[in-house]
């Protein structure tokens, strides 16, 4: 199940492992039932299925938007369920999200929104301002690094928010819906900037019900159906055969 | 360098305390009329408290200068023997407490009583007799020992009547422990209203901000920097109502020993300078530490991390 790279650096812990995970939320609904899984480092995975199946419930376990009712949820080998609260600003330094309403603020540019990620966690690296410029020309932005949110297409402000999630230089990035408010061909282009991060030797989770990148792209796919892991392909497809 | 002055805008600046107190200002001005409404019952809460302490600050130091008096004055009828006067003397010497004594004749008390009320008085000339009975005024170690002296001092013979400074010094420091429980009771239950009025309107700024913290939560900002600019908040709010609730008290002190000067021109009572200092500083804690208590409990649900 994992990629085996970088082999010999004696790290064996996938970058995410979910042990007999079960989430219920206190209105009663079931979002996650026993569900087992492992993420490997530099992996890019899929996890598709229907709206309301708990695809988000998953990722908000791993950056500890939320608790399991039961099982543990590691991520590069710390048990983030016992984690004590005032460590988990430092375990979201480590994993980036990115969602599907963009969430940046509007009355920052491109730039600003990505720099304020560095401003509010206390010391800036010395190299902050040229880390905030290379991001925006990686996601291919630089020329637009100084509009604001509302300037921009819907594509333009989801590169901006991948950026802003890149910032800290994580091993994982979640990406929640990435490309829910994205028409087909821009859908296309942040997935593949996806894919392209994920070359780099970042882990890349992406919660979608967008059949064709799914099946465009051919990578790992785990299905869930109402809270269960009910199919996991190594190179998948959105939906199963027959 | 014009040229370059969007460039220059680009800089990543670490947010420290600058940011804290800009957001936390901003934050008081931009929620208008609910801060003022927050300021007015913090100024209301901490003027029942400075009231309470000013007042129990003034019958303190009343109280203080009256113990300073330790003495039980001890008054005989009129026609007491000499015999009389001995043995209550030698009986007076052995109770535990008494430090010393003076007997006072009925001609030394006219004389003192003239040199007090000034050359105008002229009872010699009014008075066919001294009307003044014989004293012995006793000396006690301490207030503790007056009311047990005087007690003693009752049941001698030919005393006539006995006054003891610690009755009026306990009545006093009673109505002072009522005044200051009295205070502290009203000023509690008032900071509780208070506290209730500054989290809503701080929870105004939270609102205001939502998409920011979810923002700061999400890219792992510390619980501590998101709360620390609704801190500010709250101890703006706190130190704008302790500066108006000590300056009512300071006024209303002034009317009060402007009045009391005029009642009893004999109780000494603290000027109005040391008061207010006294005050200030006591009510600029008390209303910081209400303001950042209620900003913690306005942001105590939305930065849960």
């Amino acid at each position: 199940m994992r990629t085996g790279r970088a082999p010999g650096d004696g790290h064996v812990d996938p970058t995410v492992r979910f042990s007999g995970v079960s989430k219920t939320y206190p209105n009663g609904i079931e979002a996650l039932r026993d569900v087992s899984l492992e993420i490997g480092t530099g992996d890019f995975v899929f996890i598709v299925g229907a709206t309301g199946v708990g695809k988000s419930t998953l990722l908000k376990l791993i950056y500890r938007e939320e608790l399991p009712t039961r099982g543990t949820v590691s991520v590069e080998g710390r048990d983030v369920t016992r984690m004590p609260a005032r460590e988990i600003p430092y375990l979201r330094r480590r994993v980036g999200v990115v969602f599907q309403d963009f969430r940046l603020l509007p009355r920052k540019t491109a730039w600003e929104n990505i720099a304020f990620a560095l401003e509010v966690t206390g010391t800036p690296p010395p190299d902050a301002d040229r880390r905030v410029t290379e991001l925006l020309q990686m996601v291919g932005l630089a020329a637009r690094a100084d509009a604001l949110p509302r300037e921009l297409s819907a594509g333009e402000q989801q590169r901006v928010s991948i950026a802003r999630a890149l910032v800290h230089g994580p091993n994982l990035l979640l990406a929640d819906e990435p490309t829910g408010n994205l028409d087909p061909a821009t859908s296309w282009d942040i997935v593949r900037l996806l894919a392209g991060i994920s070359a780099g030797g970042t882990t890349v989770v992406v919660t979608t019900h967008d059949q064709t990148i799914v099946d465009r792209l051919r990578r790992r796919v785990i299905a869930i159906d109402r809270g269960a892991v009910v199919r996991d392909d190594a190179e998948g497809v959105y939906a199963a055969e027959g | 360098m014009p040229r370059r002055a969007r460039a220059a805008a680009r800089r990543v600046r670490p947010l420290g305390l600058r940011y804290a107190l800009a957001e936390g200002a901003q934050g008081f001005v931009r929620n208008g009329l609910a801060s003022v409404a927050s300021v007015v019952i913090t100024a209301v809460t901490l003027v029942a408290l400075g009231g309470a302490l000013a007042v129990a600050g003034a019958l303190n130091y009343v109280a203080a200068a009256l113990e300073h008096q330790l003495q039980v004055v001890v008054y005989f009828r009129s026609g007491v023997t000499p015999e009389e006067v001995v043995v209550a003397r030698s009986r007076l010497e052995q109770i535990p407490g008494v430090a010393g004594m003076e007997y006072v004749s009925p001609q030394e008390a006219l004389r003192r009583l003239e040199a007090q009320l000034g050359p105008r008085a002229k009872f010699r000339d009014l008075l066919e007799h001294n009307p003044l009975p014989a004293s012995l005024v006793v000396t006690a170690t301490g207030s503790d020992r007056l009311r047990a002296i005087a007690a003693a001092a009752r049941d001698l013979p030919g005393v006539d009547e006995v006054r003891d400074g610690g009755l009026v010094l306990e009545r006093l420091l009673a109505v002072t422990r009522a005044v200051r429980f009295g205070g502290t009771a009203a000023g509690v239950l008032l900071a509780c209203v208070a506290l209730v009025v500054i989290a809503g309107t701080i929870r105004l700024t939270v609102f205001a901000r939502r998409a920011e913290i979810e923002v700061m939560r999400l890219v792992g900002a510390t619980a501590w920097f998101i709360r620390w600019p609704f801190v500010v908040e709250g101890a703006v709010t706190g130190a704008c109502g302790a500066c108006g609730a000590a300056a009512a008290v300071a006024a209303g002190y002034a009317l009060l020993v402007g009045g009391a000067a005029r009642a009893l021109p004999f109780v000494p009572l603290p000027g109005v300078g040391e008061v207010a200092l006294d005050v200030v500083w006591k009510l600029l804690v008390w209303g910081v530490v209400i303001g950042v208590t209620a900003s913690l409990l306005a942001v105590r649900r939305y930065v849960r991390v």
